[in-house]
């Protein structure tokens, strides 16, 4: 890729940039940075609105969120420095960022493309389990229940509970273990599928560079699979990080970048966690040269990314990022509810539609059940999320905005109280000999999807 | 040759055995007869470790002779004479300094540094060893909170001096680098890098750390 | 996975790494070692004395040698630093293990492959040359040049470099991105300079500036180190492994490369003198085979203070671990050449000359030379030290270990004396010509003088 001669350059910030301690960081520049910016941009709307279609407030988080990026930086926890970016700098990381990227191999490439709010063109899906631990024998059929949708672009995996009955830690030997046994189970899906080019979202067994550096390597994962590097929150970095990256540079490999920022932490609530997004999306890119840059906000205390409050804030970002640069940004569907429930349709739906009226070029999902029940994943909930993006390809923020709002009607009360909705695991809604999803869950499905043509006019 | 002059040679021989009993029974018996501690420690334990020094120097002894001399000598200290000292109320056997010692991140090497460590201890110093691939704060932060007189850095891998080079980064960044003594060592160091990094002293060796030590403290 | 690797050997010793018993590491280096090793050598009766040979013939006291180290590496097993716990193998499983170890392997590729076979003592079979300055540390500049005079000498077989001083004119910082850095320039360097020699698929020895695993698993990808070339494992002195070190064994098990496992136990450490040497050169060596599985086994003694290989008592310990193991075992093993005496001097040839005809007529694999002047001087080696080693081990291949002595012991008494004060000589742009590479005269003269020397005093032909 194009920009990663910077690489050296960045490596240097993280060595030389000024010391500070981690604590002051995050009050100093993040906390009241963020609090000041709020109010020196005027960002604020309409509590009971769920999706803003207001461009001047768009270009004002923006402009908030890229100033946080220049006064901030990114802070290296292993070096206890901040890396600081010059205003050219920084211009020229965004006006240089790729906009395109073709994914995989042979027949099943997958072509995504940066958009604009309202623009009526073809969202990528990529489909997945992200992360969500899986028993060592079901990595396949659930992996499989992604792979053979036709309407997903490319797949994320799983990760492993156990490596051959053994505990995966992380930093140790077993992570080269655990990521290699990933290869050799993610060669097998793809080969069933029928898609043996499919990118592959890797390496999930990676909590450290170990795991995919070892397994990015003769014989393991390729360079046109989909690799993963993150902003840890808020807006730091790290050895391992940078390692990977450097790793990825050299090989050539496309590299999926994400930051997680958190409404209720350090940025505030939504408004301050929509500034904190988009200076995340801009600093995911000068520091990381990704392909794809994802926002994965959590809720400080509920994980998931769906909560009503959070989607304006979600919506805003992304609009000023697609409206002022070419950034791929998407969006993740990491959810409350689990497979099985209508929860995780409604939940995923409405993420999918803000996301893509906002102007994404990547839908993401579905991290059910906020991806710490296992098994709690299957290919069904990924298809639905596909149809929906699909479908609001064609629907403007406006359009979108009655939508939405009907949709977190449904699913709000489960988030304040009560039990979990996590739905159930692989093995309870699908057929693990035929990977086909068992009629329950099934019927669940068709319902929700009836719900939106009749009640929006939606035909997925 | 005097009394203690033979205890001496007595007790040398018994270190080299590794007998922590009879080092202890005969440190009781030589206070019991009305020698006081700190002469005991300065006639005896100080020259009988001094020798040790010189053999392992010499490789006329090992590593884990050193070890056990070490060991027996310390017994006879918790056993012995800082009881004495205590009950007497006399002035205790003064350090000769306090030194923390590390191998630097990303090395796991460590039994240069732990010559030196050995070397130090039998010559009076006290040292906090904190092992093996140290990070940067760590050691500074470890200085500060034992009030330590000198801070030594050891590194086979010369991929490792840029951790040493953070020391004195930190140490700067924090005003404190005046309030320590900073040594080094190890395959991977030179004089060149040592001056390079305003570091207090080098050495190629366990003996040479040791005079470096006393140098600085005298 | 090739070379006799088997996949549940090493989850087995990651196993070991996680469960077996916790273990203080003071405790590991006074009792499980120090006080083993002694009561060990007492048991087997194996002694090293001043006097002996620098080449003992005594098949016997190497067998007992050998036994010796299959119950001691059952008893001590492996250290885990990160997990402190004592990895152990039972003797069964140590001898299953063992028993799967094949007797030759070929590394490298095309038309620059070499075969390393494995060597009883005194047998007339090619000993293999695995070359280079071993690590020295070479700056960015002089990189090339230093490295292409020696990959173009045919006699070496199998490359190994020196070590980057910096990367890009940045530190290289260990465990660090700069690690990965430092690991592809490396690569790139190497492949320009087998390149300009016309030897591409020569076997590299790989990745020198990994400190870490970062630098390994980093160096060794697409486009990368390949899997023919030799890769590198190691303990940490004595019988320790590390999280680090079983990362790289998983990592060439899943992309099936060699790799050459070396460890270097310390005369006057917790081993203690030469019968401890030798008797941790076996016991060693069997453990790490049952640790990393590698391909290649090389042995780099090393006396405490002065960290050279070729200290009289370290290498007569050394060449009695070599028999011990090549007459007991499939080892394809190989000496460490580590001399205190830097090129520019005789004593650099007596010192690697010593231990190549020892290590020869001992049963050894190949060779591994020369990290002359201990590595610790930048730029302080030349190919013509690795030369004089070709030629002396082939000259011997064959020769018996009763006449091999006295050549031995005539080299170390012209080397003995300068140690404890070494000769450190003159760095590699000093002694060759910049553009042809060549040797100035003045160190060709003095290379000469020595081959000419061993010529007339023994009747060798080098």
């Amino acid at each position: 890729m194009r920009t990663r001669g910077r690489l050296h350059s960045v490596l240097d910030k993280a060595e030389t940039g000024p010391i500070v301690e981690e604590r002051e960081f995050d009050i100093e520049y993040i906390q009241k940075p963020i609090q000041a910016l709020v109010k020196k941009y005027d960002v604020k709307w309409d509590k009971d609105l769920f999706l803003t279609d207001d461009d001047d407030l768009a270009d004002r988080v923006y402009q908030a969120g890229y100033e946080l990026a220049l006064n901030t930086g990114v802070y290296c926890t292993s070096t206890k420095r901040r890396m600081v970016w010059t205003k050219a700098e920084l211009d020229e990381v965004i006006a240089t960022s790729p906009s395109s990227v073709i994914m995989g191999e042979g027949d099943d490439l997958a072509h995504i493309q940066a958009r604009r709010p309202d623009e009526d063109s073809r969202v990528a899906v990529c489909g997945g389990a992200y992360g969500i631990p899986v028993p060592e024998n079901l990595f396949v059929p659930v992996m499989l229940s992604y792979a053979q949708e036709p309407l997903l672009d490319f797949i994320d995996n799983c990760s492993l509970v156990s490596t051959y009955g053994r505990p995966i830690r992380a930093g140790s030997p077993w992570e080269s273990v655990a990521c290699w046994q990933e290869v050799d189970l993610s060669f097998a899906v793809v080969n069933r599928a029928g898609r043996p080019g499919l990118a592959i979202g890797c390496a999930e067994n990676s909590p450290t560079h170990i795991g995919e550096i070892s397994s990015n390597s003769i014989g393991g994962f390729r360079p046109s699979d989909w690799h993963h590097a993150a902003l840890v929150s808020e807006l730091k970095t790290n050895y391992d990080q940078l390692i990977k990256v450097a790793h990825f540079a050299r090989t050539g490999s496309h590299i999926h970048t994400f930051a997680n920022n958190i409404y209720g932490g350090y940025p505030g609530g939504a408004d301050g966690m929509a500034v904190a997004l988009v200076a995340s999306l801009i600093l995911l890119q000068a520091t990381y040269f990704g392909c794809t840059v994802n926002p994965g906000p959590t809720h400080a205390n509920l994980s998931c990314d769906t909560y009503p409050a959070m989607l304006p804030g979600i919506g805003v970002a992304l609009q000023g990022l697609n409206r002022n640069t070419n950034l791929m940004t998407t969006a993740f569907a990491r959810t409350w509810g689990g497979p099985g429930t209508k929860n995780i349709l409604y939940e995923a739906g409405a993420l999918a539609l803000v996301g893509v009226t906002s102007g994404i070029a990547l839908m993401e999902g579905v991290q059910s059940a906020v991806g710490v029940q296992t098994a709690h994943c299957t290919g069904l909930e990924a298809r639905f999320t596909a149809q929906v993006t699909h479908a609001a390809e064609k629907l403007t923020r406006k359009e979108a905005v009655p939508i939405v709002k009907a949709l977190t009607e449904k699913y709000q009360d489960a988030m304040a109280g009560g039990d979990k909705p996590i739905g159930k695991p692989f093995d309870q809604l699908y057929d693990v000999d035929k990977v086909v999803p068992l009629p329950e869950w099934q019927g669940i499905y068709d319902e929700v999807c009836q719900e939106f043509e009749t009640e929006f006019g939606l035909k997925l | 040759m005097s009394n203690l002059e033979k205890i001496q040679k007595d007790f040398l021989d018994i270190l080299l055995a590794g007998d922590t009993d009879k080092a202890v029974a005969l440190a009781k018996e030589t206070l019991d007869s009305g020698t006081a501690p700190t002469e005991f420690f300065e006639a005896c334990i100080a020259p009988s470790l001094a020798e040790i020094g010189k053999r392992f120097e010499t490789l006329d002894i090992f590593l884990p002779e050193m070890v056990t001399a070490a060991e027996v000598v310390q017994q006879v200290n918790d056993d012995v004479i800082t009881p004495a000292v205590e009950s007497s109320q006399s002035e205790g056997i003064t350090s000769a300094g306090k030194v923390i010692m590390a191998t630097v991140q990303g090395d796991l090497h460590d039994i240069g540094k732990n010559m030196v460590v050995l070397m130090l201890k039998v010559n009076g110093f006290e040292v906090i060893d904190l092992g093996t691939n140290v990070s940067p704060s760590e050691i500074v932060e470890r200085a500060e909170s034992e009030s330590a007189n000198i801070i030594g850095m050891s590194s086979l891998l010369t991929t490792c001096l840029p951790y040493m080079k953070d020391v004195f980064d930190y140490l700067e960044g924090k005003n404190t680098r005046d309030q320590y003594k900073v040594i080094m060592g190890g395959a991977a160091t030179t004089p060149e890098f040592s001056e390079e990094m305003g570091a207090n002293g080098y050495g190629h060796s366990a003996a040479e750390a040791v005079a470096l030590c006393q140098k600085i403290m005298a | 996975m090739k070379n006799g690797m088997d996949y549940e050997v090493l989850l087995t010793a990651l196993d070991r790494a996680e469960n077996g018993p916790v273990v203080d590491e003071k405790i590991w280096d006074a009792e499980i070692i120090g006080k083993n090793f002694r009561e060990t050598l007492k048991k087997y009766d194996i002694k090293l004395e001043k006097d002996d040979p620098y080449v003992t013939a005594d098949d016997d006291l190497a067998d007992r040698l050998w036994e010796a180290g299959m119950e001691l590496a059952a008893k001590t097993g492996v250290y885990c630093i990160d997990t402190k716990r004592q990895m152990q193998w039972t003797r069964d499983e140590l001898e299953k293990i063992l028993a799967a170890m094949p007797d030759k392997v070929t590394v490298g590729a095309g038309d620059d492959t070499a075969t390393i076979i494995h060597r009883e003592p005194e047998e007339d079979s090619h000993v293999v040359i695995y070359g280079g300055p071993f690590g020295i540390p070479i700056t960015e500049e002089l990189f090339i040049p230093f490295h292409e005079a020696y990959a173009r000498e045919p006699l070496i077989e199998i490359f190994n470099m020196g070590t980057l001083l910096s990367t890009r004119g940045r530190m290289i910082r260990a465990g660090s991105p700069w690690e990965s850095i430092a690991a592809w320039q490396e690569k790139e360097l190497a492949f320009e300079i087998l390149n300009r020699v016309g030897r591409p698929g020569l076997a590299m020895g790989c990745v020198e500036i990994a400190t870490t695993e970062v630098g390994e698993l980093a160096g060794t990808t697409y486009g990368g180190y390949r899997p023919t070339d030799c890769h590198k494992i190691n303990f940490i002195s004595e019988q320790k492994t590390a999280y680090h070190h079983l990362i790289e064994a998983s990592h060439y098990a899943h992309i099936d490369a060699f790799s050459e496992s070396y460890f270097n136990p310390m005369y006057g450490g917790y081993v203690g003198g030469g019968a401890g040497v030798a008797l941790a050169c076996v016991s060693g060596s069997i453990v790490m085979r049952a640790a990393y599985q590698g391909t290649l086994n090389n042995i780099g003694p090393t006396h405490v203070h002065l960290s050279a290989s070729t200290h009289p008592e370290v290498l007569r310990a050394l060449q009695l671990g070599l028999q011990a193991l090549s007459r007991n075992g499939n080892f394809l093993t190989s000496p460490f050449t580590r001399p205190t005496s830097g090129p520019g001097t005789k004593e650099i040839f007596y010192e690697t000359g010593a231990l190549a005809v020892a290590s020869t007529v001992a049963g050894c694999s190949y060779i591994d030379a020369s990290q002359s002047a201990r590595g610790t001087k930048t730029g302080h080696a030349s190919p013509l030290e690795v030369l004089f080693v070709a030629k002396l081990a082939h000259a011997v291949e064959g020769m018996s270990r009763a006449d091999a002595a006295p050549i031995v012991a005539w080299m170390v008494d012209r080397y003995k004396d300068s140690q404890s004060d070494p000769l450190l000589g003159k760095p590699f742009q000093e002694l060759h010509d910049m553009e042809t590479l060549d040797a100035k005269p003045e160190w060709q003269k003095l290379f000469d003088e020595v081959c000419q020397e061993v010529e007339a005093e023994f009747g060798l032909k080098l």
